[in-house]
């Protein structure tokens, strides 16, 4: 599909995308000695220690006697490698939704036995077998600076009439992910699509404005912090929150007419080696303190229907209504895997994104 | 309980048997027929599913093209979140797309229109419901055909099958509830005159032997007039018991007041010549009347139903020479001509020794009383007879069946005791013989012959 050189790329970058705790891939949490004999565990997940660290240590106090190897892979990193070792690994954790729900869909999930499954959402379950754990909204963040050319935007309608009228002024100052280089932003590309016809003219406003295709929510932040872009456009929230709150340049907005919401999704492998210990591990992340050490010290969202307050989805819920869209856990997501779906859905995101400077060539020769 | 030794279990079994059987057909029937519903219901998903993807498939850069309708895979995946496959292959075979490369269908192209096919398949470990659309590409540059597969799991049929045959269970089990209490109730309804015969015969005093009267449906009428007939012959049987009591004690009490009387008159007397003349008339009367009382005895003895002697291998002849033996000094002294007709050849028939002597006994005594001179006995073959002659009086062919009766008397005299004849019967019925009174080849007389069934080899 994609040459080696631009998957290197990829890796390389998403490897960057946790500037905040690139350094260390790898997270233990022995067990302790007096528990009696140690119960391995071991989960790959697309999720960043800062963010997992507190999820793992509660876990740990919790069950002292299992000895923990966390491991903290790129989504396509994660996807190969369990294809290639069904059965290494116990609990599996990614933001890549499709994946993870192809993965269940053929067979790869054991259903689990909780009771708590019982009282979780619906909508944010799929045959007992996989579990949406976080929730995760997709902002915009704009550079203070953008105050000095106009109002910032709320919503995307607000955002096209921006780009459309300061074309001159933003150009080359906005940011987004490129769909082609970039799993996650194909799945917003392809979601948006499906929300709103008016996306495409979003896409090409973008274009008009000659933004800057970039492949991670890291790679945006960088640039807006540096001043270098007024505008990011679809990062992920739980990313950009810390950064936003450590920069008083920066601000955070969540689309008010319509947001994405990204989830990560946890499942336990049929053929894995400790599937009660890994059954453990995902009952507590659906367990009331689970969800509260989520939305209390992590900015991932707790989806606990009880919890409310700062960091849960019930917050938001009140605040934006049903402008939130996760994007429900259903066979729909296989669609975004579909290799003609992709194709067709680039060429014409790619023919949109040029349509303004078609435009202005064609002027031009007028 | 053993079915078979009750009517009722009897009834029950039949008539359960069929009713189970029919009702192991229903189960198997609504299964079946619940498993064709539930895949009916479901594979117009499937038709809907390849109809929505059929409609996207394109002919774009020369070459199959689908837009995936992401609502064809949700409508495959329904309430019960099934597990959902589908891919595009080309009239080649060649897998376009699609998340998994579901295996090609044997069946025929329909005649006209689209092909579509169901079957269930299992794959990569997964019971799948797959359905195949078959079409064309409806484009004016290219006909292409192409087919589109679709499979899902079969959690949601499988659920909906269950609540059909839940319901269709229900039903069924409601009907075998009351076809099992209808049963109950029928088998006990037409069994209830039997109890009501049987209370009526334990309710009777055991001393009546009136017939029953009591109202039966047909089957148990036909018992009810059985039962009335034996208690008839039992009737019949008593009166006959109580005019047999009746004539023996007449017939005893006769002799014993006889001894009475003639004691008491001796008793008035001084003579001893007087007494001794008593005395043996006392003496002989009392012999009479024992005598009497052993016939009496043995007429009851062979009279019971219940009393079957052994038969043994006897040569008749044998018997006749015995007989005479027996009785020749007596008859010599009465100057009665006892003789015997033996044949050469031994002839042997299954009989009482002692009964048959006992027969010949009564036979010859019977002869003397009614003053016969000459008695002849003799036994005669094919089929094997024993008879006995005399030229007494004879008995007139209208009194030949009467004789036989107990107490009655050829004649009125006071000496015989009127039982020779019925106890030679009753022997005659112990053997299987028969008895029959005739007359003599003299021209008078009485022939009595005794004609054995068969004879032994």
């Amino acid at each position: 599909m994609k040459p080696p050189l631009a998957r290197l790329a990829l890796l390389g970058a998403l490897c960057l995308l946790p500037t905040l705790a690139c350094a260390e891939q790898l997270l233990r949490l022995p067990a302790d000695t007096d528990a009696g004999a140690a119960r391995p565990l071991v989960i790959h997940a697309a999720l960043d220690l800062p963010q997992a660290r507190p999820l793992l240590e509660a876990f740990h106090r919790r069950h002292p006697g299992i000895d923990l190897t966390y491991r903290n892979l790129t989504t396509l990193e994660l996807h190969e490698r369990f294809l290639a070792h069904p059965d290494e690994v116990d609990v599996l954790i990614s933001s890549a939704m499709p994946w993870q729900f192809a993965l269940a869909n053929e067979g790869h999930a054991r259903p689990l036995d909780s009771p708590r499954l019982e009282a979780w959402p619906a909508w944010a379950r799929w045959r007992d077998e996989l579990v949406a754990f976080t929730f995760e909204p997709i902002v915009m963040v704009i550079h203070r600076e953008l105050a000095a050319i106009a109002k910032p935007p709320r919503n995307h309608a607000e955002l096209l009439a921006l780009l459309n009228t300061h074309r001159q002024a933003l150009a080359g100052r906005v940011a987004s992910y490129d769909p082609v280089r970039s799993g996650a932003g194909y799945a917003y590309a392809m979601e948006e699509s499906r929300l709103s016809p008016r996306y495409w003219d979003l896409v090409a406003a973008l274009g008009g404005v000659e933004a800057e295709l970039v492949e991670t929510t890291g790679a945006m932040l960088d640039g807006l912090k540096e001043g270098r872009f007024l505008i990011g456009y679809n990062l992920l929230g739980s990313y950009a929150a810390p950064i936003v709150a450590a920069a008083p340049d920066l601000e955070m907005i969540i689309p008010d007419d319509y947001a994405l919401v990204s989830q990560r999704l946890a499942f336990v492998p049929r053929r894995a080696p400790n599937p009660e210990d890994a059954g453990l591990f995902m009952d507590f992340l659906i367990s009331m303190e689970g969800q509260r050490t989520l939305a209390e010290e992590t900015s991932l969202g707790a989806i606990h229907p009880a919890l409310t307050g700062p960091g849960t989805a019930t917050e938001l819920r009140e605040r934006l209504g049903d402008a939130l869209r996760p994007p429900g856990l259903g066979p729909s997501l296989l669609a975004g895997l579909d290799r003609l779906k992709r194709q067709a859905l680039l060429a014409r995101w790619q023919r949109e994104f040029r349509r303004s400077l078609a435009d202005a060539e064609r002027d031009a020769l007028d | 309980m053993n079915p078979a030794g009750s009517l009722y279990g009897r009834l029950l079994a039949w008539l359960t048997l069929p009713l189970l059987t029919l009702g192991a057909l229903l189960l198997l029937q609504a299964w079946l027929e619940a498993r064709a519903t539930a895949d009916r219901a479901y594979d117009r998903l499937l038709d809907a599913a390849t109809l929505a993807i059929a409609e996207q498939v394109q002919w774009q850069d020369e070459r199959l093209w689908l837009d995936l309708p992401p609502a064809a895979l949700e409508m495959l995946a329904g309430d019960a979140q099934e597990r959902v496959f589908y891919s595009l292959v080309d009239q080649q075979g060649r897998h376009i797309t699609g998340n998994a490369r579901l295996p090609a269908h044997p069946g025929e192209n329909a005649s006209s229109g689209d092909t579509l096919l169901y079957r269930d398949i299992e794959w990569r470990g997964m019971a799948l419901r797959q359905g195949i659309r078959r079409t064309r590409l409806e484009d004016w540059r290219s006909g292409e055909r192409f087919e589109v597969r679709v499979a899902h799991t079969r959690e949601g049929r499988n659920a909906l099958r269950l609540e059909l045959l839940r319901s269709n269970l229900a039903g069924i089990l409601a009907m075998g509830a009351l076809a099992v209490a209808t049963l109950l109730l029928a088998v006990r309804a037409a069994l209830k005159p039997l109890t009501r015969l049987r209370h009526a015969i334990r309710a009777r005093d055991p001393r009546t032997l009136t017939s029953l009267d009591l109202d039966l449906p047909r089957e148990l009428a036909e018992l009810r007039e059985a039962l009335n007939e034996l208690l008839a012959r039992m009737r019949r049987v008593r009166a006959n018991q109580e005019r047999f009591i009746g004539d023996a004690s007449h017939q005893l009490r006769t002799p014993l007041a006889g001894i009475s009387a003639r004691a008491e008159l001796a008793l008035r007397r001084q003579e001893p010549e007087e007494w001794r003349a008593a005395l043996e008339t006392v003496h002989s009367t009392s012999e009479r009347t024992a005598r009497l009382a052993m016939q009496l005895l043995s007429l009851t003895r062979l009279d019971n139903p219940e009393y079957r002697p052994e038969l043994h291998p006897l040569d008749l002849n044998h018997c006749v020479r015995q007989a005479v033996r027996d009785h020749w000094v007596a008859c010599h002294q009465a100057s009665i001509d006892l003789g015997a007709d033996c044949l050469a050849a031994p002839l042997r028939v299954a009989a009482s020794e002692w009964q048959l002597q006992e027969a010949l006994a009564n036979l010859i005594d019977n002869s003397r009383r009614y003053g016969a001179r000459r008695i002849t006995l003799g036994v005669l073959s094919a089929p094997p007879r024993l008879f006995v002659e005399d030229d007494g009086p004879g008995i007139p062919a209208e009194r030949r069946l009467l004789v036989l009766r107990p107490f009655h008397r050829g004649r009125d005299d006071g000496e015989g005791s009127g039982l020779g004849l019925a106890i030679v019967d009753g022997i005659a019925r112990n053997h299987g013989a028969r008895l029959s009174l005739g007359e003599s080849g003299s021209g008078h007389g009485l022939r009595v012959e005794l004609r054995f069934p068969e004879a032994l080899t």
